[in-house]
């Protein structure tokens, strides 16, 4: 296994991912408890979880070790507290290069082998670097705020942060539902607020997966190939 | 058809108003910032998942700054680098940040090798 783990993986539960994976270790079997939304605060359409990963400079990314380094940082159900959290994270711009921040419905872990994405896609906009923090906000609050009018399809969305660009991807659940993909697309141009000249491109998960093997030999055999859900 | 005496007599002594007026709208960035919301997010019935919660993006702005949104959230563990141990790398607008009480013991060390 490799060095790089973080300490907090000593407060999750033991190491038995050869386990088939459902859910993450802060997940593991039973559900968490459902987030209350105080008097006065203004829910949400849903409940969202907050995650982060950081993939250790010059390893491969395996299922293994991105579920390893997947860290379920904070849950929240209103408006209220969705900007206490976010206030407290760092800026895609002040992260370090190779972390990823995701948001999540709850329920929904960031990882192709999840049911709800494991017949999914994801929008893929690189962006050059200066303008992720502007854009991953814009993103966020579309989809919190649920502007893509696309009923359940959106599953969560990722901030990559790497050395010579940005990546933000919004993953849905049907990769073959075009009129989906289309207005989430649309909706992402108009909220983002691209440039003209960015390229945007969607990728289905299984895409992605046959780049590997079977996700479940993958979890058996940790250290082998590499994942290209972390796009690079 | 006809209005009553009274509804004529309140029509002949009505002060002059003017005519509400009419604004052109030449641009979205024109729209008033609140076209089409409610206080608490607007409620779209039509939807094909039926009843949704939408919230435009300016009133979640209105939001961070919420006195509900600015009291420290619970259990959000500190990382170096990633989340805020102290005011200092926090960033808000505007508003200042009130105390975190009993702040979860951080881990002593680093959480990850930087490596910048």
């Amino acid at each position: 296994m490799s060095t790089a783990v973080n300490k907090y993986d000593v407060l999750k539960s033991n190491d038995d991912s050869g386990e088939e994976d459902n859910g993450s270790r802060d997940m593991k079997d039973k559900p968490l408890p459902q987030v209350e939304v105080k008097p006065g605060e203004h829910p949400l359409q849903y409940t969202y979880s907050l995650w982060f990963s950081r993939r250790a400079p010059g390893k491969q990314a395996t299922t293994q070790n991105y579920d390893q380094n997947l860290q379920l940082l904070a849950r929240f159900a209103s408006v209220e507290q969705f900007w206490g959290y976010y206030s407290r994270c760092l800026r895609p711009v002040d992260l370090p290069s190779h972390s990823d921040i995701h948001i999540f419905k709850d329920g929904i872990k960031p990882m192709w082998e999840d049911s709800a994405n494991k017949n999914g896609g994801k929008w893929i906009v690189r962006l050059r670097k200066g303008l992720a923090s502007r854009c991953w906000e814009n993103m966020i609050l579309a989809m919190l705020g649920e502007q893509f009018m696309v009923g359940d399809e959106i599953c969560g969305a990722v901030i990559s942060v790497r050395f010579q660009e940005d990546i933000i991807s919004v993953w849905n659940r049907t990769a073959q539902d075009s009129i989906t993909t289309g207005k989430i697309r649309d909706t992402l141009k108009r909220v983002l607020n691209l440039p003209p000249t960015t390229v945007m491109e969607y990728k289905t998960h299984n895409d992605s997966l046959k780049h590997t093997h079977s996700a479940s030999s993958l979890l058996r055999k940790p250290g082998l190939p590499m994942r290209h859900d972390l796009l690079h | 058809m006809s209005a009553s005496p009274v509804a004529r007599q309140a029509v002949a002594q009505a002060q002059p108003q003017s005519i509400p007026r009419r604004i052109q709208i030449n641009s979205p960035a024109e729209m008033p910032h609140d076209y089409s919301t409610t206080p608490g997010g607007t409620m779209f019935s039509t939807t094909p998942g039926g009843t949704r919660i939408i919230y435009e993006r300016t009133f979640l702005l209105q939001m961070r700054n919420s006195p509900l949104a600015k009291s420290p959230p619970k259990n959000l563990p500190v990382i170096p680098g990633v989340t805020a141990k102290d005011d200092a790398v926090v960033h808000r607008e505007n508003g200042t940040i009130p105390e975190e009480p009993e702040k979860t013991e951080a881990v002593e060390g680093d959480q990850f090798e930087m490596d910048l």
